[in-house]
């Protein structure tokens, strides 16, 4: 077999579709962590850890926020449904994917960040990078750099970059 | 792309608002059709979660804008703290805020001054 050069995560067929370069295990790992999404999404919009899912559309005008909510909400729930639907089905399988699939991936890793984010409590002032071994929250700031990096690779990918 | 959007439950809304608009007093009628008149604009906020490539490329997927024009708006949000991405009807500003809501920008709209 011709030796390949190292790529990306992400690599561009050239047809058009592009192929998730993930081993067996980050597969299953991310498959996991997507679950959890799909589970946290079940709880009510107000639960802290979805604002930054859910945020508001009238920042001035909490009357027609409220009723922007109640019919956009279930709309917003179930297009991040569909685009966690798609990404378990593209992580269990390395055939090549199309734009649209890649496209739910990069919202769904996105989303990921989001909530990783916020549990992290994430700012301008604070680098995740800097969270060493010995704090409760290394695993998560981990995480949260490894999505980042995939989610880097994956809009250069959209982008033909 | 063709992320759910939430077209027939605009398409809904736009129904209800023409009977409404039948049955309002005159007077009533031209402070609604002023207030629809008058453009609406949306805009992003910065957060630092975000990635600078990501938000450029939202814009350019989500608004047809160059990648100079997406990349200017992300600097204006990440260095002013906020920009405005479209304006138009309230109703194509909902589905915009809805668009980038999808893409977990942190959008909002609000009635140009």
């Amino acid at each position: 077999m011709k030796r390949r050069r190292h790529v990306g995560p992400i690599e561009p067929v050239g047809d058009g579709t592009f192929v998730i370069n993930l081993s067996e295990q980050d597969r299953l790992t991310m498959t996991g962590f997507v679950e959890q999404l799909e589970e946290l999404l079940e709880s009510d919009i107000s639960d802290p850890r979805l604002r930054r899912l859910f945020p508001v559309a009238y920042h001035d005008d909490p009357e027609r926020n409220a009723e922007y909510q109640s019919y956009m909400s279930d709309e917003l729930r179930q297009s991040r449904a569909s685009s966690i639907a798609t990404v378990k089905e593209l992580l269990a399988h390395s055939d090549p994917i199309s734009e649209h699939q890649l496209h739910g991936f990069m919202i769904v890793l996105n989303s990921l960040r989001l909530v990783l984010g916020t549990l992290l409590d994430v700012d301008e002032s604070i680098d995740t990078d800097d969270i060493d071994e010995t704090d409760p929250l290394y695993g998560q700031a981990q995480l949260y750099g490894y999505l980042g990096w995939l989610l880097e690779w994956t809009v250069s990918a959209l982008a033909g970059e | 792309m063709s992320f759910t959007t939430p077209q027939f439950v605009i398409a809904k809304k736009l129904v209800v608002r023409a009977q409404d608009t039948q049955v309002v007093e005159p007077d009533l009628d031209a402070v609604e059709s002023s207030e629809t008149d008058s453009p609406w604009i949306v805009l992003v906020w910065n957060d630092p979660i975000n990635l600078m490539s990501y938000v450029s490329f939202v814009f350019q997927k989500l608004f047809g804008y160059s990648k100079e024009k997406a990349d200017s708006l992300m600097l204006d949000v990440h260095e002013k703290g906020r920009a405005v991405v479209s304006s138009g009807p309230r109703e194509k500003a909902e589905l915009d805020v809805f668009r980038l809501h999808e893409h977990g920008l942190w959008a909002t709209m609000q009635q140009d001054s």
